[in-house]
């Protein structure tokens, strides 16, 4: 047996070692990360759900790479099938950047996730269906109740959202792609997810990638903020309560119902979105409890497990290695530490204009990561006031984050094009 | 850039006034499902 032969019994070590050196590190780079997020999804500091698969999906996808065979080859890099042409790298996992009918044809038959990333995935599917998991979890009761302030708040905290859009633009980026960053801001996955497919095809996979690593973040990251913007005073600030409102599930339905069909005929580039969300919402309202257990069970929990093992698998060294990349980290963090930002001034423009009775750390809610950011504003006013209450605003504030950030998903895809 | 910027500030001038229509919206639905329904 010649060294070439065990070469070949181990073609992972091989195509590693063959690589250029920038994606050897890289690989070797992706490789460690992966390990990295499932083990921080496991100590509960980066969300598990998404992160042990896609970190699983990371080290697999890096690690599994092979000499593709010349038909193989051919359909993956789209060049002819010429005989005796040079095996490409690749997997068996799937090729994301593959268009032509044919050559997708042949990898569906090959790649194991690929008919799940062209069918579900490549086409928003699997965030119409994480959105409308969303939907059934919302209870717009809260937004009922407060329409003005959870608006208000939800707005300011899309200040990320509108702000990084021209400074992306200065940063090189055009403005598709600066409009799919900046949609970082809102904090919310599907959404970023849903526009970059429409608007920057070409780099949806690191925008995605980016996002939901650092959406992942904010839970650890906000608290620094709320600290450093709100002083201890204010942040123990005690809201009078208000007298409850019971808002009845008929009341919700015709929101629900009304809010679709007015939101779908004002921006139907996004209507897929807005009817996922509503669905839920209108199902869960309803009383239909068979689909809602089917909806927030295997309908949202199948979806994301998939989007996680996607996003790893699309962390392939040669996909992720745009010199973009870069540019894009740098505008995710911004995105979202300019809604942070806002959201708290929002927040202090209640405090005031409510005659100083609302705690202004509920502006941080506004940032539509469900129930995450609400969460930490509670927790946060409760560590410097242990009996102060104030998750059913955070929460109205935190479920029109959802809404704002749905309406300006709407606006980029609809105008943006109009620019360009 | 200054298109850029210029596109911005109207993006959010118009989310301002959607947001603030859907808040009016939710008032109005919710005066007239209360009417309608006939519950306080």
């Amino acid at each position: 047996m010649h060294f070439h032969d065990i070469l070949n019994v181990f073609q992972g070590i091989t195509t590693l070692l063959d690589s250029p050196w920038s994606i050897l590190v890289a690989r070797l780079g992706l490789m460690l990360l992966g390990m990295v997020l499932v083990y921080l999804g496991k100590k509960g500091v980066l969300e598990p759900l998404l992160m042990i698969p896609m970190g699983l999906g990371m080290c697999a996808v890096n690690a599994g790479v092979l000499f593709l065979d010349p038909v193989t080859a051919a359909a993956v890099t789209e060049g002819p099938a010429a005989a005796g042409a040079a095996a490409a790298h690749g997997t068996l996992m799937m090729a994301p950047l593959v268009q032509k009918t044919d050559s997708l044809m042949y990898i569906l038959q090959v790649d194991f996730l690929q008919p799940i990333y062209t069918f579900a995935f490549s086409n928003g599917l699997i965030a119409c269906f994480v959105f409308m998991g969303i939907g059934v979890l919302l209870d717009v009761g809260f937004v009922l109740a407060r329409p003005f302030l959870s608006m208000f708040l939800a707005l300011c905290a899309e200040f990320g959202t509108v702000a990084t859009f021209p400074i992306a633009v200065a940063m090189g980026l055009n403005y598709r792609e600066a409009a799919s960053i900046a949609m970082v801001g809102g904090a919310d996955g599907p959404m970023v997810l849903f526009t970059s497919l429409t608007l920057a095809k070409d780099l949806f996979v690191p925008i995605t990638v980016v996002a939901y690593l650092y959406l992942g973040l904010t839970y650890g990251g906000y608290p620094y903020l709320i600290r450093f913007l709100v002083p201890a005073k204010l942040r123990g600030l005690k809201m009078p309560p208000k007298p409850a409102v019971k808002i009845t599930s008929d009341e919700k339905l015709t929101f629900a119902v009304v809010a679709c069909t007015v939101l779908c005929l004002l921006f139907p580039s996004a209507a897929p979105l807005f009817l996922s969300l509503f669905v839920g919402v209108a199902v869960r309202e309803a009383g239909l409890n068979y689909f809602v257990s089917f909806i927030d069970g295997p309908v949202l929990y199948g979806s994301t497990m998939f989007l996680g093992l996607l996003l790893g698998v699309l962390c392939e060294a040669s996909t992720i290695l745009n010199p973009k990349v870069l540019i894009l980290l740098i505008l995710g963090i911004v995105a979202l530490l300019l809604s942070g930002i806002g959201g708290i001034i929002g927040g202090y423009l209640a405090y005031y204009f409510s005659g100083r009775k609302i705690n202004p750390c509920i502006g941080i809610a506004g940032v539509s990561c469900v129930p995450s950011t609400a969460k930490v504003a509670q927790k946060e006013v409760s560590k410097v006031t242990g009996d102060a209450i104030i998750l059913p605003e955070a929460l109205g504030a935190n479920i029109s984050g959802v809404i704002t950030t749905a309406i300006l998903t709407g606006i980029y895809v609809t105008l943006i094009p109009l620019l360009t | 850039m200054k298109t850029a910027l210029v596109s911005a500030v109207t993006m959010y001038a118009l989310a301002l006034v959607i947001s603030m229509a859907v808040a009016v919206m939710i008032k109005g639905l919710y005066a007239v499902v209360r009417r309608l329904t006939g519950s306080k």
